[in-house]
């Protein structure tokens, strides 16, 4: 096992490259280093970094530069966790996508990088996420958290239906559902029965956060 | 005699020949290479016949640089608006600006100066005041309060719509969502009008089967359309203002061989205007100067190729009040799209990026776009203006100028003389309650709704209107998109604004 290694890797990521990052999580693994610790030093770098930007010493792109260095890494440490037996821990699991009829990708993908940097683990489901998408994805991956976004006044609807399909599956006890987006209101989040609103990407972060305990 | 306020001097140019050749170079490169993922498989084929390459898995369409010029070629550099009253009608292209009332989600209360949903009179009395400010000269009915109380959102659009085309008898925009278009376009025909549709686009480089959908279907019917661009440097496009021209002359040519090769000589124009990020927030800023200088160089790029503007600049600011901020970016930014070609501006009323509608703004923007239709007019220059003989005449002091014919006939020709905009002697001010213009403009809303009647609309018309409303009513509710809860307040709400319409009536 070889301190150095991770060093190298926490480097790599804060200096967003994240061909070297895959290359040296693949490295420590041959120098067999437990990957739950390669995983602890992603987690720990990438905190360093969204406390960073928290503070206002970092931006955007160097948050998402790093979050992308990081999930270049991550599926060489998963399969290693996988390998080994051990499930993969985070401060929880996040399914996100923009609804059906919206195609905003931006708040989105803020929103789920914030939340990588957190130590979260997300599942982004991209733009235009139909009902069905989300109720498969959260059958699934049995998320402790389901995130949806919309942009457009036209399109929030679709966010209770989400609800109301998760209620219909009987999933919706199971876990905590927050909405976001320029077009709706904490009194619309409420009226369609989400536990949780934020008009910004980092106050949905907090939300979670808080959510989650 | 049209309308409008056309420009009568050259066009402000930032970008020298060389430049605007480096950018068309680098889009026609970037659409040959990377194209475009376009989400209709019926375009794709269209497209393929027309002789692009086609990867039918990854929906990638590639674009030959002979068909994007001769696409380019093919688009109108004018097409007409029919407005309900012909006195507004509108000829959009060459050196004329237009200018629309703007748009905002929500309503907002000047109380708190916090926003909520708007209700149903206050849509109706905001497509009112439009109507009776001379310097609207579209009405934007859809994209004002589009978040309307108890109107299911798939209802939005047509709803806001339908009272446009009651309470204003001036050009409508419309928009697409769910095939919404299908009724819009009953209700426009209905009305004998054109509609001015502004379609969906996805930046980077993505067009949707909707935005597909509904440009078909409005060329259908004849009428124009318009794409909006949507790049926020540094997230759908890059952080540069050169490499942000690339990607949005990239998409309006990969729209201008949609279009073209759908229904050659298919009257487009092209909504742009790229506003960079705020890397803090994630929040487009659009008050600020890279989304002028872009709109200006985009509006130079576009005219070049003769396309058709709507320009973005100055169509909100980022500032929750009216307060000097929400004035100073507005304006500035409308003056570099006016300045810089623009042909339609999005600007009375609407602030705070897109979340709030003010009536009161309304009309205090109204005095700003009088005052920007005036300074494009320039000055005439002639033997009468000149006034050499005049300034000959009066001489040297005690000579003045008050009394003599000459500033009898020009004085009120030269200066735009503003509704709201405090121009009161200091003294005068103090004994008339020291308003500002806010205060002005609140009295002006209320003024308005006292006194002007929009053009009614004709009983065949308005049955036409309701008839194509009552059938979206039904077919949105037939297909789930309206539960029989949202149903039921939705009716409650229509029955409001019936007793309200009937009370004020």
């Amino acid at each position: 096992m070889s301190e150095r290694t991770l060093t190298d890797l926490a480097k790599a990521v804060q200096e967003y490259d994240g061909d070297q990052a895959a290359l040296l999580a693949q490295q420590a693994l041959d120098e067999g280093t437990e990957p739950v610790a390669i995983l602890d030093a992603l987690t720990a770098c990438i905190r360093e970094v969204g406390d960073a930007f928290g503070a206002g010493d970092l931006f955007l792109p160097e948050l998402v530069g790093a979050a992308d260095a990081m999930e270049s890494a991550m599926p060489i440490v998963v399969a290693a966790l996988k390998a080994e037996g051990t499930t993969r821990t985070s401060a929880g699991k996040v399914v996100a996508g923009t609804v059906a009829g919206d195609i905003h990708n931006i708040g989105k993908s803020i929103f789920c990088t914030l939340l990588t940097a957190d130590g979260f683990e997300v599942i982004d489901l991209g733009i235009d996420v139909g009902v069905d998408k989300f109720i498969a994805t959260v059958k699934e991956e049995e998320p402790d958290v389901v995130a949806m976004s919309a942009l457009l006044t036209i399109t929030a609807q679709e966010q209770q239906n989400v609800i109301a399909a998760l209620e219909s599956a009987g999933m919706r006890d199971d876990l905590k559902v927050i909405v976001g987006g320029g077009a709706i209101s904490q009194r619309f989040a409420e009226s369609i029965g989400a536990d949780g609103y934020s008009p910004t990407a980092p106050g949905g972060v907090t939300l979670v956060r808080e959510m989650l305990g | 005699m049209l309308i409008g306020f056309t420009r009568s001097f050259p066009p402000l140019e930032m970008l020298s020949p060389e430049e605007m050749e480096s950018i068309h170079r680098g889009a026609l490169y970037v659409l040959e290479k990377t194209g475009m993922e376009i989400g209709h498989p019926a375009a794709r084929q269209q497209l393929a016949d027309a002789g692009c390459s086609v990867d039918v898995e990854t929906e990638r369409v590639r674009f030959p640089a002979w068909l994007v010029e001769d696409c380019l070629r093919k688009v109108p550099t004018h097409f007409r608006l029919r407005a309900r009253n012909p006195e507004q009608d509108l000829m959009v292209g060459g050196d004329t600006l237009y200018f629309m009332q703007g748009m905002g989600m929500q309503y907002l209360d000047l109380e708190t100066w916090e926003t909520r949903p708007a209700t149903g009179a206050e849509h109706r009395d905001a497509m009112i005041v439009a109507d009776a400010l001379p310097n609207v000269h579209l009405a934007e009915a859809w994209e004002i309060y589009t978040d309307r109380r108890g109107i299911p959102p798939v209802m939005v659009m047509l709803e806001n719509l339908a009272n446009g085309i009651r309470y204003s008898s001036k050009v409508q925009v419309a928009g697409n969502i769910q095939d919404t278009e299908i009724f819009a376009i009953m209700m426009a025909q209905a009305a004998g009008i054109d509609l001015f549709p502004e379609i969906e686009h996805a930046s980077p480089l993505t067009i949707h089967a909707g935005g597909v959908n509904a440009a078909y279907r409005y060329m259908d019917a004849a009428m124009p359309i318009c794409p909006a661009l949507g790049v926020a440097m540094g997230a759908a496009g890059p952080a540069t203002i050169a490499g942000s021209l690339v990607l949005q002359v990239a998409e309006t040519m990969g729209w201008a061989v949609l279009t073209q090769t759908y229904r050659p000589g298919a009257p487009i124009a092209i909504h742009h205007g790229a506003g960079a990020l705020d890397m803090r927030t994630g929040i487009d800023i659009w008050g600020g100067p890279a989304v002028s200088v872009s709109t200006a160089m985009m509006n130079q790029i576009l005219r070049r190729y003769g396309i058709p503007i709507w320009s973005n600049a100055g169509f909100a600011s980022d500032s929750k009040k009216i307060d000097f901020q929400a004035g100073f970016e507005k304006s500035t930014g409308a003056l570099m799209a006016a300045l810089s070609g623009g042909h339609l501006q999005l600007f009375q009323g609407g602030s705070s990026t897109e979340l709030l509608f003010s009536p009161e703004l309304m009309v205090m923007d109204d005095d700003v776009a009088g005052w920007i239709g005036r300074v494009l007019q320039g000055a005439q220059i002639t033997e009468e203006t000149l006034a050499v003989d005049v300034i000959n005449e009066v001489g040297p002091i005690p000579g003045h100028y008050l009394g003599h014919a000459h500033t009898r006939e020009f004085w009120n020709k030269e200066d735009y003389f503003m509704a709201v905009a405090d121009h009161e002697p200091y003294s005068a001010w103090l004994t008339t309650g020291k308003k500002d213009m806010l205060s002005r403009a609140t009295e002006k809303v209320a003024e308005i709704l006292a006194s002007h009647k929009p053009m009614p609309l004709s009983d065949a018309e308005q049955e036409g209107v309701n008839g194509a409303l009552n059938e979206a009513r039904d077919h949105y509710r037939s297909k789930g998109a309206i539960s029989d809860a949202d149903w039921s307040n939705y009716m409650n709400e229509l029955k409001l604004e019936e007793n309200d319409r009937l009370a004020t009536a």
